[in-house]
């Protein structure tokens, strides 16, 4: 356990944080702190009742950690997204309230009595179900990360946005509940020659993709809870297609249609859209798998280090659409020298991994970087390997290593280094 | 007169001679994984969404008490179906060709070797003599595939349902279970089918009756799409620029339009037709959108005459300058993902590090006020 603390440098450490919370100064050995002195409101008064928050929030403290946008992105919020703020969540399950969102038309408000899936297409009895139905195939519970093809596609030209929920918060992940994409169409009965799945959203832009049967049939979800509860109508209610490991825009909220066919449809979200324009003018399309990829969430721009020099931990998510992730390491020094983090938790296929590394900070500049390694054997490229072969038009897939530069006051930017 | 045994007899016949049923029982638990969901097995194993497993081998097909089963394996069962190491092996390469109708959702295991391993598993849960199975008990753990009987059950499967009419009765007198493994949900109605089946296909499938020319696009869309994708195609702000950009794909800034990027026509139709105007999808007639259709081919000059009418029959024959723009994925590849790369853990690269560039210099990333403007390299 190279990465343990001694019990000796914890206790120095709390007893530090604790200080420089309480009274905003540098650890010295302080004065008697009012917070243990004074007898405190929460102390000596009553709270609220259990029937104050019949569904519950968070504390007025935790007000900062909200999704946000850029403005500029895109034309109009309504067709747009916002990012999960990756620096202030731990673990692996993102909460239903933080999963970022993209919408094409905005949030559809769905009533679930009148909402209905049909599948039609090369099958032998086409079929409607209604939620109810669907809750009588056998349900299965499942772990597994959403990411959007373009997290992280503002930095292809090079450091752009200065935080991580910016730059790699079009990630989520949690526990879905749903039942197999597979028994529905069997449910149909899959013609012969049937090699595609037409999934189509409700919402006003009928979201829709074309999805090989095979993935289809291999590990799809139809997704009706998230995190134990209802879908959030941002993320489908009630009803959502689960694609695990593949980008975010095939799992298509509001899932109202399936269409089986023998030949893709070459809609606009995978033509127009979610197609990865390289250097030579000629484009990838059908790009569904998300890379493996990592970012260090603690510290990052948006997370500054305030406790000055001395034991600092690094925090981080790694996935891969390809499985497991099996290893991650870390650099401080921009890459000239790794060490393997610690992964914590479980460790899920196609789910976000936890890592953390610790090391004592002597106040220099540093330059941290993480590198995640996949069970397939596929190792994060940096952004610059990714640029040789691709340009910088692609816009989506970029699962390049990222940068934060800690300057000796703490302060964390995303750089681009030599 | 049962078929079955003859059945299981000539599959025996023609699986004996491979080293057959040498499954590995730990093996066989990790397979049982895709059982799980629906069949239970071992101490105090009930019905779930499938009957138990327990005391599998010996049992005559569709009598595990309490489950019920479809007509189709009740019928298997008095034709004298019985569970061992052949029928099993069959039934799990095809479940839905070995007993037609049967309600297994399971769509088969396609190695022979699961299914060996498999056997092995559930023969641990079967007190009943199975000769078969107790030999496949202590068997090694290393089990090589057997080439041969894969063929040789790729082959039974047709031979055995040739001489097998007691199999095909069975399923013609049978009742005709509903649609389905659970029979759930009801069919839709061609209405329904007709009213949200809207996808086109490049070769026009899905298209419908009715044609719009040029000129009557450029009244729809002056009236319905110019707010937002400017008089020519050009774009109001960050909507979509839908016209010009060629020969911009290699530039540093490329613009991606229906004439410079999309590969197919029907795309635009189909997009048109199910989420366009922006918040007011649906609300335009199909020849309305054959007009709009028309008037982006103008606007790209594809087309010079606006007397020009788009059908449904010349649609699909109209290509797009970048169809052949479009390569497979091919990210893996990439010599960054070279096969055995072992990453450098030490002096990877020459020098300290120096900021080639800062993110807080663009100075784009929100602070409240919504003011900054990204350099590009947005989504869209």
């Amino acid at each position: 356990m190279p990465d343990q603390p001694s019990r000796r440098g914890f206790l120095k450490g709390g007893l530090a944080a604790g200080a420089a919370i309480a009274t905003a100064t540098t650890a010295a050995r302080a004065a008697d702190d009012p917070a243990i002195t004074e007898i405190q409101d929460w102390n000596r008064y009553a709270g609220p009742g259990v029937d104050a928050e019949p569904y519950g929030v968070p504390s007025p403290y935790e007000a900062h950690v909200v999704r946000r946008n850029v403005p500029w992105l895109t034309a109009d919020p309504i067709s747009s997204v916002n990012f999960t703020p990756l620096h202030e969540l731990d673990g692996i399950i993102t909460p239903n309230g933080l999963c970022f969102e993209r919408h094409h038309a905005g949030i559809a408000e769905i009533d679930p009595a009148q909402h209905r899936l049909m599948i039609n297409g090369m099958v032998d009895t086409p079929l409607v179900f209604t939620m109810a139905d669907l809750m009588r195939f056998p349900r299965e519970n499942h772990v597994y990360f959403l990411e959007c093809a373009a997290n992280s596609g503002m930095e292809w030209r090079g450091a752009q946005l200065n935080g991580c929920q910016y730059t790699h918060g079009m990630v989520h992940c949690v526990m879905y509940t749903g039942v197999k994409l597979r028994h529905l169409l069997e449910e149909a009965g899959i013609r012969a020659g049937a090699a595609w799945v037409m999934p189509e959203g409700a919402d006003a832009s009928a979201m829709s993709r074309s999805l090989p049967l095979e993935k289809a049939l291999d590990d799809c979800l139809v997704a009706f809870k998230m995190n134990g509860e209802a879908l959030r109508p941002g993320q489908g209610y009630p009803l959502r297609l689960v694609v695990p490991g593949w980008e975010g825009n095939l799992w298509v909220k509001w899932l109202r249609r399936l269409e089986i066919g023998d030949k893709p449809w070459q809609l606009r979200e995978e033509t127009s859209k979610y197609t990865d324009l390289l250097a030579n003018g000629k484009a990838r399309r059908f790009t569904w798998e998300m890379d493996v990829k990592s970012v260090i969430t603690n510290p990052s721009p948006q997370a500054p280090v305030i406790h000055g020099r001395g034991r600092l931990v690094l925090a981080g998510l790694a996935w891969s659409g390809g499985g497991r992730i099996s290893r991650v390491d870390v650099s401080i020094d921009g890459g000239r020298n790794w060490t393997t983090a610690r992964l914590d938790g479980p460790s899920l296929p196609k789910a976000l991994h936890r890592f953390y590394h610790a090391f004592d900070w002597d106040g220099s500049d540093l330059f941290l970087q993480s590198r995640a390694i996949d069970e397939n054997g596929f190792v994060q490229p940096t952004k610059n390997a990714l640029r040789a072969v691709r340009g910088e038009n692609s816009i989506y897939h970029n699962n390049g290593i990222q940068t934060w530069h800690v300057a000796k006051d703490g302060v964390v930017e995303n750089v681009e280094i030599s | 007169m049962s078929r079955f045994p003859r059945l299981a007899a000539a599959l025996a016949l023609l699986l004996l001679p491979a080293t057959a049923f040498a499954g590995d029982v730990d093996a066989g638990e990790k397979v049982f994984a895709k059982c799980k969901a629906c069949h239970a097995v071992g101490d105090g194993a009930k019905i779930r969404v499938g009957p138990h497993l327990n005391d599998l081998f010996g049992r005559i097909a569709g009598t595990a008490d309490g489950f019920r089963y479809s007509p189709a394996m009740v019928k298997a069962g008095e034709d004298g179906l019985i569970w061992n190491d052949e029928t099993l092996a069959a039934y799990l390469t095809a479940p839905r060709a070995f007993i037609k109708g049967n309600r297994m959702a399971f769509a088969g295991l396609k190695k022979d070797a699961e299914i060996d391993d498999i056997l092995a598993y559930l023969a641990t849960f079967s007190q009943s003599g199975n000769d078969d199975a107790a030999s496949a008990e202590p068997a090694p753990a290393d089990t090589p595939d057997t080439p041969n009987e894969d063929t040789a059950i790729a082959e039974a499967q047709p031979k055995a349902d040739e001489p097998d009419d007691a199999v095909v009765e069975a399923d013609a007198a049978a009742e005709p279970p509903a649609h389905g493994v659970f029979h759930l949900g009801r069919p839709a109605t061609e209405a329904e089918i007709a009213a949200w089946d809207i996808d086109i296909r490049p070769d026009g499938a899905g298209l419908p009756v009715g044609s719009g020319t040029v000129l009557e696009g450029e009244t729809v869309y002056t009236e319905q799409c110019a707010v937002c994708h400017g008089d020519f195609g050009e774009a109001i702000g960050r909507w979509p620029v839908l016209a010009g950009g060629y020969d911009t794909l290699t530039r540093e800034r490329p613009v991606k339009t229906i004439g410079s990027y999309w590969p197919y026509l029907s795309t635009v139709y189909d997009y048109v037709r199910r989420a366009m105007p922006f918040g007011n999808a649906r609300s335009l007639s199909d020849d309305d959108v054959y007009a709009l259709t028309a008037y982006v081919l103008y606007l790209n000059d594809i087309v010079t005459d606006e007397a020009f009418e788009l059908n449904q029959d010349n649609l699909a024959t109209i290509r797009l300058p970048n169809e052949d723009g479009f390569i497979a994925d091919d990210r893996h590849e990439e010599p960054h993902y070279a096969a055995g790369a072992e990453p450098c853990m030490n002096d990877c690269k020459p020098g300290k590090a120096e900021i080639a560039q800062h993110a807080a210099v663009l100075d784009v990333t929100p602070e409240g006020d919504g003011d900054e403007d990204g350099t590009g390299g947005g989504i869209d």
